[in-house]
């Protein structure tokens, strides 16, 4: 509980009062050099471009990540579900593994298969006579690119969560369905998903909080460029905060995102629930 | 469900303190013994113990290096401010002397101060390289500049036979190297590079700061070095990928010319040592002026350091020519003592000639609040704006100027 409070609840505290100031460096190291502005951070943050252009990338990036991170990860583990001997397990920890690989060497490997002087995947495309792309230089592309690599080291923790609920199905049910006569896909698609519906919740409202937190891949493969095009809300801050020492302003920004992800997170509870009352 | 959660608490806590205490210790050591901890920026603190040996030996006072890599220099240095628990010396970059300085966390370094140590006299290090004002808290270290690189083989292959000296040559030459075919370019204009377009500013016979002391970029000059810019990506000379390597870039001969500084020739040296004599350098093109960057790293004193003094005698022996030469030798970076510069040691090398000789005319950034993170971000967003992703030069100039409007120097 205390451990909550000092490290949960109190920086957001802490942010509140900080996000109505003008915080900076100077202010750190003397804090008579601190002004209050009121909501002057919050009126300046609403008309920067640079803002709403991460916030429409983070929305981007969860819309195209959240929805491939779930379908891939229940799809993998489905398969991965069917067997129980050596070489599954193998595969399982294989899946597993982007999970557990340090970020900074994760986006050293992807950097070079996406560099476009001497990246592989450049290789691979003109082997079969198609032009280099510009993977992580491209506005659009670059969207794509660091989403790929967060889906790519995202799914593995998921693939695990399905894995554990679809040993949790009992074999009845199963069996019941299959002497019915139930298809395949039938058996999935009435037995296996609705009971995995707690699963399902789980990943989706930790998977949507993570890609509304995006910050890692943009931050180690394009250091948020080109031009902010891969900027995500995170990114943006760390960027105010620690690059531009601009504390109060960070805050502010910080607060937004935080409200953000309450809200969705309470829409997701909220669905959840009506659709428990059923 | 109570219990488990404490048994996890335990040994986080312990965790937590062992990470706390690993912090502090490595500070409160420094304090103990009277060594001093030295803030040495990217992977020099290995040469710099070496460097500071004999400092060790005649004084008693043992050296402490800490590598700082220059991604995370504005973290470490938030977090001392904010903790109050700084090293005893730190290397500061030119272009953040004025953020650092703003802090109040450094020692002032006034006449007063500096009585006993004469070798620390603003009058022994290169014009420029002093901080902001009067409120003088550093004192020069390394020099750094930037000059012209090209292939003087590549460059000889296409029927030229000495380097460009002016930015139309420039251009002229980069587009006769680019028609060398699919993957060639001529010339390679660092994404990152701030200080690029103020250069050639310059070398128009402009600057970016008006008489009123602020920032000012609606000047002919200027507009003749964003025609500049910009015309070099108009002729298809540059690359327009963010990721291009500009190291491996020059040494496969994509790009055989690029303005960079002296690192630049120890990058290349030490990745291609088949191609000497195949590169050179030259001074800065320019039409009006032949102005380059002066850039470097000053050294200052952390104000709460319990060893002020040891700091000080820090300063002075590596303030010393001969400590100065040591450390080019060792890390080849530049000195910037008038007396060590003029060394015949140093200018016998052409390549290093030709370095101090552009260190001679050349001017620092101006110390404007925050260059890094907003003067200098927006003039480079607005350049690549308009060359990466077409946008229109007059409404992105006028963006600039409104966002840097009222930023003044000092």
């Amino acid at each position: 509980m205390i451990l909550l409070l000092a490290f949960g609840v109190l920086p957001i505290l802490i942010a509140l009062p900080v996000s109505a100031t003008d915080m900076n460096l100077a202010g750190l190291a003397d804090w008579s050099r601190i002004d209050f502005v009121g909501l002057e951070n919050y009126r300046e943050l609403f008309a920067d471009r640079a803002f709403w252009q991460a916030l429409t990338n983070t929305g981007i990036f969860a819309l195209l990540g959240v929805p491939t991170v779930i379908v891939v990860s229940f799809v993998v583990a489905l398969l991965l579900h069917r067997s129980e001997n050596r070489f599954f397990r193998t595969l399982r920890a294989f899946y597993f593994a982007p999970a557990v690989t340090a970020i900074v060497a994760v986006s050293l490997v992807w950097g070079y298969l996406l560099n476009t002087q001497f990246g592989l995947v450049n290789h691979l495309l003109s082997t079969v006579g198609l032009p280099p792309a510009q993977w992580l230089s491209d506005p659009v592309l670059v969207k794509l690119s660091v989403a790929l690599v967060a889906v790519w080291r995202g799914t593995g923790l998921n693939i695990i969560i399905f894995l554990a609920a679809l040993k949790g199905i009992p074999r009845e049910y199963l069996e019941a369905a299959e002497l019915d006569g139930a298809s395949g896909l039938r058996k999935i698609v009435s037995i296996v998903i609705p009971l995995l519906r707690f699963a399902f919740f789980f990943v989706a409202v930790t998977t949507v909080i993570a890609w509304l937190q995006f910050f890692d891949e943009p931050f180690v493969l394009t250091k948020g460029g080109p031009l902010g095009e891969s900027t995500s809300v995170s990114l943006f801050l760390y960027q105010e905060g620690f690059s531009a020492s601009r504390f109060g302003y960070a805050s502010a920004g910080t607060l937004v995102l935080f409200l953000i992800i309450a809200g969705v997170t309470l829409l997701q509870l909220r669905a959840r629930r009506s659709d428990a009352d059923r | 469900m109570r219990r488990p959660r404490l048994a996890l608490a335990a040994p986080i806590v312990a965790a937590c303190s062992l990470v706390l205490a690993a912090c502090s210790g490595s500070v409160s050591a420094a304090g103990d013994t009277g060594a001093l901890t030295v803030w040495i920026m990217g992977d020099s603190a290995v040469p710099f113990q070496r460097l500071v040996r004999p400092f060790a030996d005649q004084t008693g006072i043992r050296v402490d290096p800490v590598a700082i890599p220059w991604d995370s220099i504005d973290q470490k240095f938030t977090t001392a401010v904010a903790s109050g628990e700084g090293p005893d010396v730190l290397q500061i970059g030119l272009s953040k002397l004025r953020t650092f300085a703003d802090s109040g966390a450094l020692l002032k370094l006034d006449d007063q101060t500096l009585r006993d140590h004469p070798g620390l006299a603003a009058a022994e290090f290169l014009d420029g390289m002093a901080g902001p004002g009067g409120d003088q808290v550093s004192v020069p270290w390394v020099g750094d500049t930037r000059v012209l690189f090209y292939r003087t083989d590549i460059l000889a292959a296409q029927g030229i036979s000495r380097p460009p000296v002016t930015w139309d040559e420039v251009r002229a030459d980069a587009r006769i190297l680019a028609g060398r075919g699919e993957g060639s370019y001529g010339y390679y204009v660092p994404q990152w590079d701030s200080a690029l377009p103020v250069i050639m500013t310059w070398t128009q016979g402009g600057g970016i700061v008006g008489d009123s002391g602020e920032v000012d970029f609606d000047t002919p000059e200027f507009h003749r070095a964003v025609d500049i810019y910009v015309g070099l990506y108009a002729d298809g000379s540059v690359p327009t990928n963010a990721d291009f390597d500009q190291i491996q870039g020059f040494v496969s001969g994509a790009t055989p010319m690029l303005v960079s500084g002296p690192y630049l020739a120890g990058a290349v040296a030490s990745a291609a040592p088949q191609l000497n004599g195949k590169w050179s350098v030259a001074p800065i093109p320019g039409d009006a002026a032949h102005t380059s960057l002066l850039a470097g790293s000053n050294l200052g004193v952390w104000g709460s350091s319990d060893n002020r003094d040891g700091a000080l005698r820090l300063l002075d022996f590596l303030a010393q020519p001969q400590t100065q030469l040591h450390w080019f030798e060792l890390d080849g970076q530049l000195p910037v003592t008038k007396a060590a510069l003029t060394d015949p040691k140093l200018t016998a090398d052409p390549l290093v000639s030709v370095y101090v000789k552009q260190l001679g005319d050349a001017v620092p950034l101006p110390l404007v609040p925050n260059w890094d993170g907003e003067t200098g971000k927006a003039l480079l967003d607005t350049l690549n704006s308009i060359v990466l992703t077409g946008a229109d030069r007059d409404t992105a100039l006028r963006g600039l100027y409104a966002a840097t409007d009222g930023t003044a120097v000092n």
